[in-house]
């Protein structure tokens, strides 16, 4: 069936950083661009302006533009910022008697054990706002002391004194037995009432109680800035016209409501980044036969990698804000995304020892690169592919900014060339280099973790930055093909115009290959399933279309880290379902760490349900093009490392004729992005609109 | 196929030209491929580990070490694992299996021949090309939760030498040949082994690793070339050594001597073990040079360190002082002379003397009294001391789980804190113990319930027990546990009653560790530090795990922190006041009038 085209507009919105990325998707499919500067005092203003930037373009008001739209889904970081910039709420934390370190011990763990320069984290909540509350329960369910409910309201009056804003209450075991959560769950309405609070076996029913007391404290202290965050968004977009839904994106890859997701505020974490997987996906489909991809986002100060696994977005239980062991743990499964710190910001030196390093540390968007004449003087990989003739001094940003090219090779020839003894092409060139070795090993990390050959995936290249050394990337890898879409710069935005809305319920429920309890696991999915249905009776009742999958995590006997199986069928029958249940586990096992126990037991653990009910076009459409001319806009000199200069055609996106299989050496410039093609690789401008890169 | 006769060449014919040399962007891309195989080798182990010491605890190291038994890369591994010991245990290998062949793999955990203790099984395995030749060794290390010795415990501190310990010691011993397993051994393990299933799927888990990692570098030598690795090994030594030699000439020049004491246990002087350490910098030659000649002989029990063990301990005592970005490698490790005692308690012990806690108790002074001999020599070196191995919290503990009828053995990492402070930060909280450094995850106390049939009624930390300084120590922490409608068998190896951990440069001392059993009663019952106890159902087990030493006078102390640290109840307002020389008031403020008066008053 055809979906009816002239029902509305969307709008997806993405704040990054750096710059907010706008997509508008017309009545009739077709895509348009549009970036404005991020504005992190008031980052709704920045929103507001990419939307009359779109309104300006189109030759209508912004009331206009905005009534003729149905839905915006947006991305922001918002929820991450209030953390990073403590700005979230003054929060307590209540938890079992005998227990108040929970959050000060974490899981320890450190990373470089011999640098003592590295202060040990904060707890998330301090000391001196944690609460003991006289009460246990054991690891069955049952109680070994009741809850002692004067105490929790003498703790709860201690609160208010106090002038907490949000509480976050994680007790022992309150996976097996919430009914002394839930109490003081009660309590708190009754004696604080207003102020909002998080349950921990509510938001993350999960074992380990550092995990769900981390991501009850997050929740808790995210509530009073993300509901007034949402509010202000929706009530201004109503102000200027809007009429449509407002949904957000959230760090599992999915959109939901803006006042549900203020009542689950953590979600919002990851919201952004969480969606170039799903663009990377949908572009490796159009243009690549290989079963996986890797989706590399380049940014100015970080790259974020994230894997596409027979069609499948694997997601990790173990996200952290900040750096493992040192930042703060979720405790909740997202999109899978390993961050590392490499961009065109990255800065390059040299060592007291003469070793080449390219990042972490970057320029950022202030100073910014040497190029960018904006008072920055240490060399970045920005400079260094001007230096290599890589990027058009004259066409940055679609000629919006001008390139200072000789303060750039002067940077590199003083801290990089010198230094090592090469010339300033050599020096360039080789912090490219570095810069993508750095970028590969966060690649290969991810990867490995999922059991995934380069060899046998496509690389996805987004963000501004991508084409200028994807290519190197892919060929170092092993990557047969390389795909940077045309929306590329702005994945996220691009990948929120075709993400659906999606719920994850999650139950323990622990069985073995060999007692395997049938009913009981087709309870829970039972189970399970109704939350689904209900939501797509609820926020997903307009959909084009409903979709539910189940996973369970599984692991061998004694094994305390599982993996996720996908179930074939919503529910298990007979010893042939469990069969090929457990052969898919030794199977996964094996792909992903190389060894397989068959004589061992398999362990059952957690079970989960997602629902995604689709809400946007089948397909997504394409961006409006103007000219299919096939013409060489200009040439210049271009170093490569394994060339040197090589004259170099320059191409135009827009000019390019699709369908045609060209050798490099070539660049291809739009207003939003440029792509390097070194001597050996060959491209092709795709139907779909992506450049396709044979490496 | 006449694989097993072909000779493997380890020697350095080259056929090709020398490769030109290398610049410092490719020589960082090679480090960093290295890295990346290291850190896929451990993303196996943790993952696929059977028992809790491996997949809660994470107390297992993956290395590289160069044909010539050079370390190249062990980042991110537990330091006592690794800065010595995969030389040597390569070095052994080779003698005793002279022609190495593709696919093999050896099982290696004898303290006598380069291992750390025996409770560190190892699986060496040489990266051999298509023609046959050996470039590389790589190592997967994992701490088991058993190893066979004669009572439930790796840490058998008492035994007055390998017998009476029971370890089952494999020198070298070829575990796999082709990518093939070798049953034989795996039979006898499993007759020897507790619990065999948990031993054999950590033995995948190390071979899973050792696969991935051969697999990569095998790959990444077809890549680039063999030669052009040989060479970058040698250059990046050679960086390695010029980035140690300019971290040197920074240093404080001088000779610092400092002691660190073990309590006693059976078999030793009941006056304890003193370790000794003197440590010279040298900043004209750009050497640092350690003595750990002037120390005890050899004691009949379980605490002798292994040679892997003391090297590495005096190592990490001085990389701990060392600019951290410098790698830690054979080339960096030419700037540091070693003086070692043949037959020594620390040194070289012989065979058939015990190293059952060769990694831990002595281990740890080793590193405690060299760290503290730096510090004597100025500011900012050295630390305070870190906290003590292994208190009951970190008990192995055995018996049978009554909601299975299976018998179970696993060691608890239920509470420690242990971090030293340094010159210029307060302690990391939780360090496990000096060799550790930090690395070990803490158990989630649910997550030991549910494997273990335990309930943890405590977990936390004390007041007013860190090493008070300029900059603090961690302070010590409280558990308390006990078996559930059963008995547990519970075996430790307790320090820091007596000697407690020192501070440095002025810095205070950790409050002292102790033990009890709570009696059904209710009545404290103190144990004795090693011991190895039935805990029978209704009793609980209390462990009071010391913090760290701190650094510098605690006058000097930021007031700011001392503030912080009354708020947050780590630190009475009385400590304020007595040793830090802070007035906090009533709404945890700072009285300045007051703290001025009381700082002079201290002068």
């Amino acid at each position: 069936m055809d979906f009816d085209r002239n029902t509305y507009m969307r709008f997806a919105c993405d704040t990054g950083g750096t710059f907010t990325d706008l997509i508008v998707e017309d009545d009739n499919g077709a895509l348009t661009m549009f970036k404005s500067a991020t504005t992190p005092d008031d980052p709704v203003r920045g929103v507001l302006d990419a939307l009359s930037h779109a309104a300006k373009d189109r030759g209508e008001s912004l009331d206009e533009l905005l009534s003729a739209g149905s839905m915006l889904i947006h991305g922001t970081t918002h929820a991450l910022n209030a953390i990073v910039t403590g700005n979230a709420a003054k929060t307590a934390f209540l938890t079992t008697q005998g227990h108040p370190d929970i959050l000060v011990l974490r899981e320890a763990g450190r990373l470089e054990p011999f640098n003592f320069h590295i202060p040990y984290p904060a707890p998330y909540v301090s000391r001196s706002l944690t609460f003991e509350i006289p009460e246990r329960v054991d690891s069955v369910g049952g109680v070994m002391l009741p809850l002692d409910e004067n105490a929790a309201v003498d703790t709860i009056a201690k609160l208010k004194k106090q002038n907490i804003e949000a509480v976050s209450v994680c007790l022992l075991w309150s996976i097996a037995n919430p009914t002394h959560e839930l109490r003081i769950g009660a309590l708190l309405d009754k004696y604080m009432p207003g102020v909002p609070y998080t349950l921990s076996h509510r938001l993350n029913p999960a074992l380990r109680e550092y995990r769900r007391a981390s991501s009850s404290a997050i929740d808790a202290s995210l509530k009073p800035v993300m509901t007034r965050y949402l509010g202000s968004l929706t009530e201004r977009l109503a102000e200027s016209g809007f009429k449509g839904r407002t949904l957000v994106l959230t760090s599992q890859g999915g959109m939901i409501d803006a006042h549900e997701l203020a009542e689950r505020p953590i979600h919002a974490i990851n919201s952004g980044p969480s969606m170039a997987p799903l663009a990377g996906r949908y572009y490796a489909g159009l243009d690549s036969k290989l079963p996986n991809a890797i989706i590399a986002d380049t940014g100015g100060t970080t790259y974020d990698v994230s894997l596409v696994r027979r069609g499948r977005i694997p997601k990790t239980r173990e996200t952290w804000i900040g750096q493992p062991y040192r930042g703060h743990m979720t405790g909740f499964p997202s999109i899978d995304i390993k961050s590392v710190g490499a961009g065109g910001g990255s800065i390059a030196h040299v060592d007291e020892g003469q070793i080449l390093h390219v990042g972490p540390e970057s320029a950022g968007a202030v100073p910014g690169p040497v190029c960018y004449g904006g008072g920055g003087s240490e060399p970045t990989l920005t400079d260094a592919c001007v230096v290599l003739g890589y990027l058009d001094p004259k066409f940055f940003l679609g000629g919006a900014m001008q390139l200072d090219v000789k303060a750039a090779r002067k940077a590199i020839d003083n801290k990089v060339a010198k230094p090592l003894g090469l010339s300033v092409m050599q020096a360039a060139a080789s912090v490219v280099g570095v810069a993508t070795e750095n970028m590969v090993q966060a690649i290969s990390e991810i990867t490995v973790n999922q059991g995934i050959d380069p060899a046998e995936a496509v690389l996805v290249g987004g963000g501004g930055g991508a084409g200028l050394n994807s290519v190197f990337i892919a060929r170092r890898l092993g990557c047969p093909q390389l795909v940077i879409p045309e929306t590329g710069a702005a994945l996220s935005a691009a990948g929120a115009t075709m993400s659906d809305l999606s719920s994850d319920y999650r139950a323990m429920f622990f069985t073995t290959s060999t007692d395997w309890d049938e009913k009981g696991a087709n309870a829970v999915l039972r189970d399970l399933e109704t939350q689904c249905k209900a939501f797509q009776k609820g926020p997903g009742k307009d959909a084009r279309s409903h979709n539910i999958e189940f996973t369970v995590e599984a692991r061998y006997a004694s094994q305390v880290w599982e993996i996720e199986v996908p179930l074939r069928k919503s529910r298990l029958s007979g010893k042939a379902d469990l069969a090929s249940l457990v052969a898919d586990f030794h199977a996964s096992h094996e792909e992903i760490f190389a060894v397989r126990d068959e004589e061992s037991d398999v362990e059952f653990v957690g079970w989960t349900a997602t629902v995604s009910c689709g809400v946007g076009h089948k397909r997504t459409g394409r961006l409006k093009h103007t000219a299919d001319e096939d013409v060489v806009i200009g040439r210049r000199k271009a170093y490569f490392e394994s060339h040197g200069a090589v004259d170099t055609a320059i191409h135009s996106l827009h000019s390019l004729k699709p369908g045609k299989t060209k050798k490099g050496p070539a660049i291809i410039e739009s207003p939003f992005t440029t792509i390097v093609v070194d001597p050996d690789a060959k491209f092709m401008l795709a139907p779909s609109g992506s450049v396709v890169i044979t490496p | 196929m006449s694989n097993a006769k072909r000779k493997t060449k380890t020697s350095h014919t080259r056929t090709k030209p020398k490769p030109r040399q290398l610049d410092g962007g490719k020589l960082a891309i090679l480090a960093n491929r290295f890295g990346g195989i290291c850190s896929k080798m451990g993303n196996t182990l943790l993952r696929t580990g059977r028992s809790g010491v491996l997949n809660r605890a994470k107390d297992f190291s993956c290395c590289i070490v160069t044909r010539d038994c050079e370390l190249l890369h062990a980042e991110e591994s537990l330091p006592i694992h690794v800065l010595s010991g995969p030389d040597l245990m390569a070095k052994s290998m080779q003698e005793f299996h002279p022609n190495l062949k593709r696919g093999d793999v050896f099982l290696h955990n004898s303290p006598y021949h380069g291992n750390s203790h025996p409770a560190d099984h190892t699986l060496l395995m040489p990266v051999i090309d298509k023609k046959g030749v050996h470039h590389f060794t790589l190592l997967a290390k994992a701490h088991q939760a058993d190893i066979g010795n004669s009572i439930p415990t790796t840490y058998h501190g008492t035994a007055r030498d390998v017998y009476e310990e029971g370890a089952l010691i494999f020198p070298a011993v070829q575990v796999a040949e082709n990518y093939e397993i070798k049953e034989d051994i795996i039979r006898m393990c499993r007759m020897r082994i507790r619990v065999p299933d948990q031993w054999y799927g950590d033995f995948l888990a190390m071979l899973g690793a050792a696969f991935i990692g051969e697999r990569e570098v095998l790959a990444l030598g077809e890549e680039v070339g063999w030669d052009m690795l040989h060479v970058f090994t040698e250059q990046w030594f050679d960086y390695s050594e010029r980035r140690m030699i300019t971290a040197i000439k920074k240093m404080p020049h001088g000779t610092g001597v400092a002691k660190s004491t073990h309590d006693a246990i059976p078999g030793t002087p009941p006056e304890g073990i003193t370790i000794t350490s003197k440590a010279t910098v040298d900043t004209k030659k750009a050497m640092i040079e350690v003595d750990l000649r002037d120390n005890p002989d050899q004691l009949a029990c379980g605490l002798n360190v292994s040679e892997a063990c003391t090297r590495t301990s005096i190592m990490i005592g001085i990389y701990n002082s060392v600019d951290p970005t410098v790698p830690k490698n054979a080339g960096a490790f030419r700037r540091v002379k070693l003086h070692l005692k043949d037959g020594g308690v620390v040194g070289i012990p012989r065979h058939p003397i015990s190293c059952s806690a060769s990694t831990t108790n002595l281990a740890d002074s080793v590193q405690n009294a060299t760290q503290r001999a730096l510090a004597a020599i100025g500011d900012p070196l050295g630390m305070g001391e870190i906290g003590c191995f292994c208190p009951p919290s970190t008990s192995v503990v055995s018996g049978t789980d009554p909601r299975t009828g299976k018998p179970y053995v696993n060691q608890l990492f239920l509470g420690h804190t242990a971090g030293g402070a340094v010159a210029y930060q307060d302690a990391w909280l939780t360090m496990l113990h000096a060799g550790n450094g930090g690395m070990c995850f803490i158990d989630s106390v649910e997550l030991d319930e549910v494997y273990t049939p335990i309930v943890v009624k405590t977990r936390r930390l004390i007041p007013d027990s860190e090493g008070a300084g300029r900059f603090r120590g961690a302070p010590g922490i409280e558990v308390e546990l006990g078996p559930i409608d059963c008995r547990m068998e519970a075996g430790f190896v307790a320090d820091g009653n007596i000697n407690v951990p020192q501070g440095a440069r002025g810095g205070g001392d950790a409050a002292r560790s102790d033990q009890f059993r709570r009696q059904a009663s209710g009545r404290l019952e103190r144990l004795d530090q090693c011991s190895q106890v039935w805990i029978e159902d209704g009793e609980m087990m209390v462990s009071i795990a010391c913090g760290g030493g701190g650094y510098g006078d605690p006058r000097k102390r930021d007031p700011e922190r001392v503030r912080h640290d009354v708020e947050e109840g780590l630190i009475s307002r009385k400590r304020a006041r007595e040793i830090y020389g802070v007035s906090i008031t009533a709404t945890n403020k700072i009285d300045l009038k007051k703290t001025k008066e009381l700082r002079r008053l201290r002068r």
